[in-house]
């Protein structure tokens, strides 16, 4: 039978604030010693105060522009009890009545719209490290900002579903809200997948995949629980409501609890915390700090750069970013060497924290064009600009020093056309030639390509002997 | 109002304790006061009447995002774990738990 999927996700994105959310201590815990970032406001000791962190709430303002969203006036904090070693509090302060982001959208490069359901601020819980018989207990993470963006059930494919935590994890970036460091798990995925059958009004029952943390992965997780879920309904049986963990290993999902009840997690209101009261202002002035997003540079570029070549550079805003300063003349050749030679590099991620100045790409584009330097030229050249010795000078000068500039002056250029033409090794191919053989034209070019030491412009210099050999 | 045992076992159970029968059963009787106490307030209408969520009336009590050095450093809140039964204690600079899934 026919099943039609209907999909959910949840997302969590660390925050890139300075400090954690409820204690003035590092966010930024990567490669730091366990438990060098806590307070006892983290370690829950008796008689802590948590303070909000007021940058948290300026970022979910611009989270919440990023992706279309109402931002409420008016939010407040509550407690969500629950009893694991990665909480000393015993409870979660997240934001379960009164969330700070409601309602938006999200479209994807399709143009497909996957409403937001809410998004609200809340603590991480510490790390737990699972040994045989016991476990260890890292809270460098406990009370790092997070913002747990919920989707409405608009997905229906896992294609859709992989686009939609693409777009999301560009959208925060771009706003400036997370590291989006994907691998040290900046951002989260929880994936609700339910079957029904084709045209049924009723939605199936949902199993949960917790945890997912990279687009691939939901992409694989939801494909093996729709492809699970239709071998169970095919078979007659039930699909159970669970929450399943993913193994990227195998590519399966399993179980992890054995009994599913109903949450209890007696929320109540954070009594330490006071409501947050934004005014109309406030929210305006921050909202307008966001930059250009995604869809903003389709918009700009969708004509000029090529929509494969664009959609890869979106990934990298840095890139987007100094694409965006240049004139429009030069873009398309800037964004070819962007995704051809800087993203082909090892070390790119270093490369792309200092890309040269608007200008340096600006001039090597009109080189280019100019005719002064070849693709290959132009590549060099780019490369250079990377380079620490060479960086800080003018584009023109460093093609200069490599050598590259293409031979355009007509004088200079006759003159080695003409020794072409005299030198007796090329005495046969000027014959044929002349006798109508169109192709060993690009000999005499090489030829002459080989005497300038690679310097003449192969157009003209084709251009030239054409002339000469009429 | 009556606490049924099955509603302190759940109590229990969230909190992941374990209750002998003796205790249970005292548990649930201070529990049923406790109730019966707060419940005083039930005589009252609050229909239309807000929640108190806080009583201070103050709104957006927020900190710069600096960060401040702690006086409590690492050994010191880990000296602050008791050390017994094995299992628990510190370890590599971590806390160390029984293990809970």
């Amino acid at each position: 039978m026919k099943y039609y999927p209907t999909i959910g996700i949840e997302c969590h994105v660390q925050l890139s604030t300075k400090t954690k959310l409820f204690s003035e201590v590092d966010n930024d815990a990567r490669g730091k010693e366990p438990n060098s970032c806590v307070s006892p406001v983290d370690y829950a000791l008796p008689g802590m105060l948590p303070r909000l962190n007021g940058e948290a709430i300026k970022y979910a303002i611009r989270a919440g522009k990023a992706m279309n969203c109402k931002i409420n006036q008016y939010s407040r904090f509550d407690r969500k009890h629950y009893f694991y070693p990665d909480s000393p509090k015993g409870f979660q302060i997240t934001q379960f009545y009164h969330p700070i982001i409601g309602e938006g959208y999200v479209e994807l490069p399709s143009g497909t719209k996957i409403r937001i359901e809410h998004a609200h601020l809340e603590g991480d819980a510490g790390k737990l490290t699972h040994f045989d018989t016991y476990s260890l207990v890292d809270l460098n993470r406990v009370d790092t900002p997070l913002i747990e963006i919920v989707s409405m059930p608009d997905i229906h494919s896992s294609a859709d579903a992989r686009d939609y935590c693409k777009e999301l994890w560009r959208l925060m970036c771009y706003a400036g809200v997370t590291n989006g460091d994907l691998y040290n798990g900046n951002m989260r995925f929880d994936v609700n997948t339910s079957l029904a059958p084709e045209g049924a009004k009723e939605l199936g029952t949902r199993t949960e995949v917790k945890n997912l943390n990279s687009f691939r992965s939901v992409e694989r997780a939801i494909e093996y629980e729709i492809k699970r879920q239709s071998k169970l309904l095919d078979s007659g049986e039930k699909v159970i409501q669970e929450t399943l963990g993913w193994n990227d290993a195998t590519g399966e999902t399993t179980g992890q609890r054995s009994k599913e009840e109903a949450k209890d997690y007696r929320y109540m209101p954070e009594p330490d915390i006071p409501p947050i009261k934004l005014s109309e202002e406030f929210i305006k002035e921050e909202m307008e700090k966001v930059p250009m997003l995604p869809n903003d540079y389709r918009e700009k570029f969708g004509g000029v750069i090529p929509n494969d070549t664009l959609e890869v550079l979106l990934d990298y805003p840095q890139l987007m970013g100094k694409l965006g300063e240049l004139s429009d003349k030069s873009i398309k050749n800037i964004a070819n060497l962007f995704s051809s030679v800087l993203l082909a590099e090892e070390k790119s991620s270093e490369m792309l924290e200092q890309l040269p100045t608007g200008k340096q790409l600006e001039d090597l584009s009109e080189m280019k064009e100019k005719g002064e330097l070849s693709s290959t030229g132009m590549k060099e050249v780019f490369a250079k600009l990377f380079d620490p010795q060479m960086k800080t000078k003018d584009t023109c000068n460093i093609a200069k020093e490599l050598n590259v500039i293409q031979e355009n002056d007509t004088g200079a250029l006759e003159a080695i056309v003409d020794g072409v033409i005299a030198d007796p090794a090329c005495a046969q191919a000027v014959a044929d030639y002349k006798a109508g053989s169109e192709k060993v034209l690009g000999f005499l070019v090489g030829q002459v390509m080989k005497a300038s030491r690679g310097k003449a412009n192969p157009g003209a210099a084709q251009q030239i002997l054409k002339q000469k050999l009429q | 109002m009556e606490i049924t045992r099955e509603e302190i076992d759940h109590l229990a159970g969230l909190s992941d304790l374990s209750l002998s029968d003796k205790e249970a059963e005292s548990l649930k009787g201070d529990l049923e006061n406790i109730i019966k106490y707060i419940s005083q307030l039930n005589e009252l209408d609050t229909e239309g009447v807000e929640p108190t969520y806080q009583v201070f009336e103050m709104e957006n009590v927020w900190r710069e995002d600096d960060i401040i050095p702690q006086d409590a450093d690492r050994e010191k809140l880990l000296n602050l774990v008791p050390a017994y039964q094995g299992n628990i204690g510190t370890q590599d600079n971590q806390i160390k738990v029984p293990k809970v899934l």
